[in-house]
């Protein structure tokens, strides 16, 4: 895959899940209530720079999201800035109300290490085959760039597709 | 109205045997203790609260949380006093019963008595505090009994730690002639929690202080605590459905007579729960209002105007009684026109019953009802007789 292709690994299929997010049951731990989840999700708020999410009282966050329906993840955006950028980010496929506390419960889904190149806007590609029945994500960021007291978040964004219309079914329609 | 799962945790320790607020310590925590658990359970009927003890053989959960006011009040018996208190343990313990709440989309709060001295550093306190504020759980802190070095320090250290935008409070109570759940009542601990807190709070004080509360639809929430819910609940519905009618009404009005009926008819059945608790004063008061109704055009002025006097305090009443009388106004007198003014009888009384702000004993409502009565008691007696037989065919 050219470097061309991956910037843009928002391919054809794939649908920024903006729209799927049921926003009455988003929920975030530990953020600053200056700074708050929607600073880094939503449409709007999170192409502003000034506008973060950010953590109170140490550096994780636990962000849950659910979907209004099923979808599968392609792949994920985080941006944030060099030092406090998130760098450690776990990712939980239809686990509900997780705490903290039962973070190492159970093994995630997938696990992001951040780049530098990552916290300027290039995709993360996870593991497809994980996340084909999603019904709710919990995004755990474990730690940050630089090892400081608070993680800040500029940009979450979710990339994938849903079951109806013709996603996933293309080749069908082929024959 | 916050939905709120709560541990309160008691200090049962050997510290509570002062007698300095009467009874005994133990005592005036043991009525706080019940004193917020009704105001809990009341503001929200889903608020869970539960109750663990701090001292004694070590910190034990007496009751997880729930909603049943009389196991809360049970356990609280037979508590033995001993031991020290273990409060760093006894945060501990609250947050993890709160962890297990059935209920995930309550809030967590865990409330503290603090009548003993804090054995811990204030280095742990921070610690457990950042803990509680990381898991969006909030802390209250009553800090009563004895007052050592450091005590009010520690723990003013650890509010800090967990408060987020002052949803944590603590209140200091020193000894002296008032109880503690009287002093707790006007701290932000009651009346920090939103309306339903303070309104219960509220009322409770002025029966206290002996005065005459105000209670919402007559019924004191202490004495019935299931009628005043049941009367809370309909109102809610009947304004819902008030609404839902109302638009109904402005459609079709424009249609057919039996159009009209039907929807009266369902009015009617539906006014019917909500009307249950108004009383005959209001019943006649309406009826004479319905029956005026009838009359020709002259006294529909007079009417209108009497009837909008009534109605100022509620747009959605006036706009259904305007309705009413379109309807009205169209039919001829018949068991059609009967149905309509019994629905429209039924139907406003039941939302005068149920608005808080129309008293039955106001003046102008007196004076409405002196003036209907006069003009329509001949008609009114004739359409006594007839409603009833109209309610029994039903």
């Amino acid at each position: 895959m050219s470097t061309a292709e991956s910037a843009t690994a928002i391919n054809r299929n794939q649908v920024d899940l903006l729209d799927f997010i049921d926003w009455s049951g988003v929920e975030c731990l530990n953020q600053s209530s200056s700074h708050p989840l929607p600073n880094a999700l939503k449409q709007g708020y999170r192409e502003d720079e000034g506008l973060n999410l950010e953590s109170d009282a140490d550096e994780q966050l636990l962000i849950y999201i659910p979907f209004t329906q099923v979808i599968k993840l392609h792949s994920i955006v985080v941006m944030g800035s060099e030092e406090d950028g998130p760098k450690t980010v776990k990712l939980f496929a239809n686990r509900e109300h997780m705490g903290f506390s039962n973070v190492s419960d159970f093994p995630p889904s997938d696990t992001v290490v951040l780049s530098q190149d990552n916290l300027k806007g290039k995709p993360v590609v996870v593991k497809y085959v994980k996340f084909q029945n999603v019904r709710s994500l919990t995004i755990f960021i474990e730690d940050n760039q630089s090892g400081l007291e608070i993680t800040k978040v500029q940009k979450i964004a979710l990339y994938g597709s849903t079951y109806g219309g013709n996603d996933g079914h293309e080749g069908v329609e082929e024959d | 109205m916050v939905l709120e799962a709560t541990m309160i945790c008691i200090d049962n320790s050997e510290w509570m045997r002062n007698g300095d607020y009467g009874p005994s310590r133990f005592q005036a925590q043991a009525d706080a203790v019940n004193l917020i658990c009704g105001a809990k359970t009341q503001s929200n009927p889903e608020n869970t609260v539960g109750v663990l003890t701090m001292a004694g053989k070590g910190v034990r959960v007496l009751v997880t949380p729930t909603s049943d006011l009389g196991k809360i009040l049970a356990c609280m018996h037979g508590l033995e006093i001993g031991g020290e208190m273990n409060l760093a343990a006894g945060i501990q313990v609250a947050q993890l019963a709160l962890k297990h709440r059935q209920n995930k989309k309550q809030q967590q709060r865990i409330i503290v008595f603090a009548g003993s001295p804090v054995k811990h550093e204030k280095k742990t306190l921070e610690m457990i505090g950042k803990k509680l504020k990381k898991n969006s759980v909030t802390l209250d802190i009553v800090n009563f009994g004895e007052d050592d070095e450091g005590k009010t320090e520690k723990l003013e250290a650890l509010l800090a730690a967990v408060n987020n935008n002052d949803t944590s409070h603590i209140v200091h109570i020193p000894a002296g002639p008032n109880a503690l759940s009287d002093v707790l009542l006007s701290t932000p601990i009651f009346t920090g929690d939103g309306e339903g807190g303070s309104g219960f709070a509220a009322s409770a004080a002025a029966a206290a202080a002996g005065g005459i509360s105000g209670f919402e639809f007559g019924v004191d929430p202490n004495l019935d605590p299931e009628l005043a819910l049941a009367l809370r609940v309909s109102m809610e519905e009947e304004r819902a459905r008030q609404e839902a009618a109302a638009k109904k009404a402005a459609e079709e009005s424009s249609k057919q007579e039996k159009g009209g009926e039907e929807q009266d008819a369902t009015m009617t059945e539906r006014a019917s729960e909500g009307a249950s608790e108004a009383d005959n004063k209001k019943n006649e008061f309406l009826q004479a209002l319905a029956m005026s109704m009838d009359e020709p055009a002259s006294s529909h002025d007079l009417q209108d105007t009497e009837m909008s006097d009534a109605a100022t305090e509620d747009p959605e009443l006036a706009l259904a009684l305007q309705l009413s009388v379109q309807d009205s106004a169209k039919d001829s007198s018949s068991q059609a026109d009967m149905s309509k003014l019994l629905a429209d009888q039924s139907f406003v009384s039941s939302i005068l019953a149920s608005l808080p702000g129309v008293d039955p004993n106001d003046p102008s409502v007196k004076e409405v009802l002196a003036s209907m009565q006069s003009q329509s008691e001949p008609q009114q007696k004739q359409d006594e007789d007839k409603a009833p037989k109209e309610e029994d065919k039903k």
